[in-house]
């Protein structure tokens, strides 16, 4: 079971001697193997849940625990996926998806194996000498996906992930993100600002409000979804041309609107 | 355009050294407006050259003096070297590490290590030892600070990934930290040669038995301005030489670093 | 949060604390080894000892002259060699960064001579000036010269070209666009460039003094080694220390103080 557990979670920020809260009462569960998307006006804390569920950060407030085990500091069975990539730029792409597996204790052959599989799902046969550097954005990021996924985590925790890349490239990440995770399901937690790309991906959608980050609402795309057969469809754009589609975008657009002001 | 702009500029580039030896050549030789005991003339740097490459001044060889120099320098640079590197990234990476360091560092930092040359000889005589007890403070300092640095520089999304990624210390010194830092432990590195030679050829320039800083010194004394020329030029081939050096290991242990 | 715990900012308890200990390590070090007999006391004296001597030193003349008259012996010829090499540098670096023709020029002359070690030069300058002040200004000169240059010229010559290209497009000539454009834009590397140039010239400036000066306090350090007073040498390498640690304090300041009135910085 790789759940994730948020219960009455809050954190505060101290600055210059004054305390700012970036999260409050923030209680939300992410079921096993559910993919819920965390969508949130700027600085509503969002990026502060997953660096919480990350072990990268601690409440203030309430607890954190994953899988039953409260969360206690980073590894590599909650992954993560940084919006800057944070690819080692000294390590070939094959040398960094092999980082996090060189603790796991596995043998060299099978290491090779997972990588050489880890390669081919994503599309980057033949890139294993190259160096970041030498990589495209989009390229790069699905190294770091690649790196998280080799260790075939409880959790996956990915911090806008696309953010960095440009409107084309960032499209068809999110195609193979879906068909990724259709075919190897895993619980995963995934935080944007794009609410198109929430909807196209995830099973739950949760919008929340300006900080202090409450919950504003959690809306279940999935049963849409599937009612609906937007997996039928082949390309995003027509994916995202059904009206139910618009329909969910739109209503997350408003729900959203309503903090601005 | 822009080779040839590039051309044009090797050009003026060869033209103003040609116009500069020719100038040289023209006030010493030709005019005699710079008197011998002044500057040497383009001949006679030429003769002292001959001379010591083949019969030798100084007490020793040209070799002989290069290697003594040489000798010190990559034995004080490297002692130098393997403790401050080591140090510098143990304070950048831990806090108290640094705040225990820090203030015995912050008192001897400023002390030039030209400065350290009188106490090394009062310590270790005009030895060898003196020699290379200045040369590896010299190279110490600019080797902490700039792995210090290095590792500061790192940036944290790394690190945060390396640690979820889940490794143990060790790896993380080897994989993240030092490659991490190599940059600025380089710069360190040709820091900490330039201030081991200057230092070496103060320390030669007072008291030595061979070495090009010795060379320099009695040339002085001899009032032989040709073979102090000399000396200055193999003071600046060698420190040039193993800079040079110091590059190609670079580039070879970043491999990744684009051009 | 730091990534890594041991990477996490110190309480304020625990920086002092640990920064007193390292302190109290370094000179209870020092002084046990001083007192245990270890190496004659004429040769590691201990730290009060120093302290006395270089008090001493302010009243009681050595070598000449008292050591505050030795420093200004020294700061004096380090104003001049430093100012020289600004002076000339700066201009010079400018020049060539705008100039192409110029840095073609000069830069192999330059490059030519650029390992030759500042002290290297000293034979010459014994040759040329005798101990008189135009020994040491050299060595100084040639120590703080390079970095004044380079950085005057990367600022030249990597000032933004979309604000040179602004300038031309709001019709400014070439005198304009050096004076309101380059110069402005150059100043925070110019600044940056003379703080290097002063450290090494101070630097410069020991080593100079250690041959071929008869004041000053290199001169002050050599006269205590050949007479083996080590707590002399040790005031020597105290006061020098302060010095340079001054010099680098008060440009640093001044850097910020630019660079706040140029809207460089946060």
């Amino acid at each position: 079971m790789s759940n994730i557990i948020f219960r009455q979670v809050s954190r505060q920020f101290e600055h210059g001697g004054k305390l700012f809260p970036a999260l409050a009462e923030f209680d939300l569960e992410v079921r096993d193997r559910e993919f819920v998307a965390i969508v949130g006006p700027s600085g509503c804390g969002k990026t502060t849940c997953l660096r919480l569920a990350a072990g990268l950060d601690f409440p203030s407030g309430g607890s954190v625990s994953v899988g039953g085990v409260e969360v206690r500091g980073p590894g590599p069975e909650r992954a993560v996926v940084f919006q800057q990539f944070a690819l080692f730029p000294w390590k070939t792409v094959a040398d960094n998806i092999e980082f996090g597996l060189k603790s796991k204790g596995l043998s060299a052959a099978e290491r090779q194996a997972r990588i050489a599989r880890q390669l081919e799902l994503m599309g980057l046969a033949g890139y294993e000498t190259a160096f970041p550097h030498q990589l495209s954005g989009g390229m790069q990021q699905r190294v770091a996906i690649a790196r998280a996924y080799v260790l075939d985590p409880m959790v996956l925790l990915m911090d806008e992930p696309f953010g960095a890349l440009d409107a084309q490239t960032r499209t068809l990440m999110q195609e193979e993100l879906v068909r990724l995770s259709r075919v190897n399901p895993r619980t995963v937690l995934f935080i944007t600002h794009a609410v198109e790309e929430a909807v196209y991906l995830a099973d739950r959608v949760v919008v929340m409000t300006r900080r202090p980050g409450r919950i504003r609402e959690i809306i279940d795309v999935r049963s849409v979804r599937e009612a609906e057969g937007w997996d039928r469809v082949e390309r995003i754009e027509e994916v995202m041309d059904q009206e139910s589609f618009v329909h969910l975008r739109t209503g997350i657009w408003k729900l959203l609107r309503e903090q601005q002001t | 355009m822009a080779l040839d702009s590039r051309r044009s500029g090797a050009l003026v580039g060869v033209a103003a050294v040609a116009a500069v030896l020719l100038a040289w050549y023209l006030l010493t030789s030709v005019t005699g407006f710079i008197g011998p005991t002044r500057f040497p003339a383009p001949g006679e740097v030429g003769a002292a050259l001959k001379q010591i490459a083949f019969d030798g001044y100084a007490d020793g060889k040209l070799y002989q003096h290069v290697l003594q120099s040489c000798k010190l320098i990559l034995m004080g640079f490297a002692a130098a070297v393997i403790v401050g590197v080591p140090l510098g990234l143990a304070m950048g990476f831990s806090r108290r590490i640094e705040a225990f360091v820090n203030p015995a560092f912050l008192l001897l930092r400023p002390i030039p290590p030209l400065a350290w040359i009188p106490l090394a000889i009062v310590w270790l005589g005009l030895g060898d030892a003196a020699k290379i007890l200045v040369i590896w403070f010299a190279a110490f300092v600019p080797s902490v600070i700039n792995s210090y640095t290095g590792v500061r520089s790192i940036d944290a999304h790394l690190l945060e990934a390396a640690r979820t990624l889940g490794i143990q210390k060790r790896r993380l010194w080897l994989e993240v930290l030092v490659p991490g830092a190599a940059p600025h432990i380089f710069t360190g590195l040709r820091l900490s040669l330039q201030a081991a030679w200057t230092t070496l050829v103060a320390g030669e320039l007072i008291g030595a038995l061979q070495g090009l800083g010795q060379v320099l010194n009695v040339a002085a004394q001899d009032i032989y301005p040709a073979m102090i020329l000399v000396g200055m030029i193999f003071v600046g081939l060698c420190g040039g030489g193993m800079t040079w050096v110091l590059g190609r290991i670079e580039r070879y242990a970043m491999p990744w670093r684009r051009a | 949060m730091a990534p890594y715990p041991e990477q996490a900012e110190l309480s304020g308890r625990e920086f002092w604390t640990l920064s007193f200990l390292g302190l109290l390590m370094f000179f209870g070090a020092w002084s046990v080894l001083a007192l245990s007999g270890l190496m004659p006391s004429m040769f590691l004296p201990t730290p009060w000892a120093v302290a006395e001597r270089a008090v001493e030193l302010t009243f009681h003349p050595f070598a000449g002259y008292t050591i505050q008259v030795h420093l200004i012996s020294s700061i004096g010829r380090f104003l001049l060699g430093f100012g020289l090499a600004a002076a000339i540098g700066v201009p010079l670096g400018l020049a060539m960064g705008w100039f192409r023709w110029l840095d073609a020029a000069v830069t192999p002359l330059l490059e030519a001579v650029r390992f030759v070690a500042p002290i290297a030069w000293v034979p010459f300058a014994a040759l040329w000036f005798g101990t008189g002040i135009g020994g040491p200004t050299l060595i100084i000169f040639t120590g703080a010269f390079p970095p004044a240059l380079i950085n005057a010229y990367r600022g030249a010559r990597f000032v933004e070209p979309r604000l040179i290209e602004a300038a031309r497009t709001l019709g400014a000539g070439n005198w304009r666009i050096i004076v309101e454009v380059l110069l402005p834009a150059s100043v925070p590397s110019i600044v940056a460039g003379l703080r290097i140039s002063a450290g090494l010239g101070w630097q410069s400036l020991i080593g100079a003094e250690l041959i071929v000066a008869s004041s000053g306090i290199g001169y002050l350090m050599v006269k205590g080694q050949s007479s083996i007073s080590t707590t002399t040498v040790m005031s020597g390498m105290i006061a020098i220390g302060a010095v340079g640690f001054a010099i680098d304090v008060l440009l640093r300041r001044l850097q910020r103080r630019i660079e706040a009135a140029s809207g460089i910085g946060e």
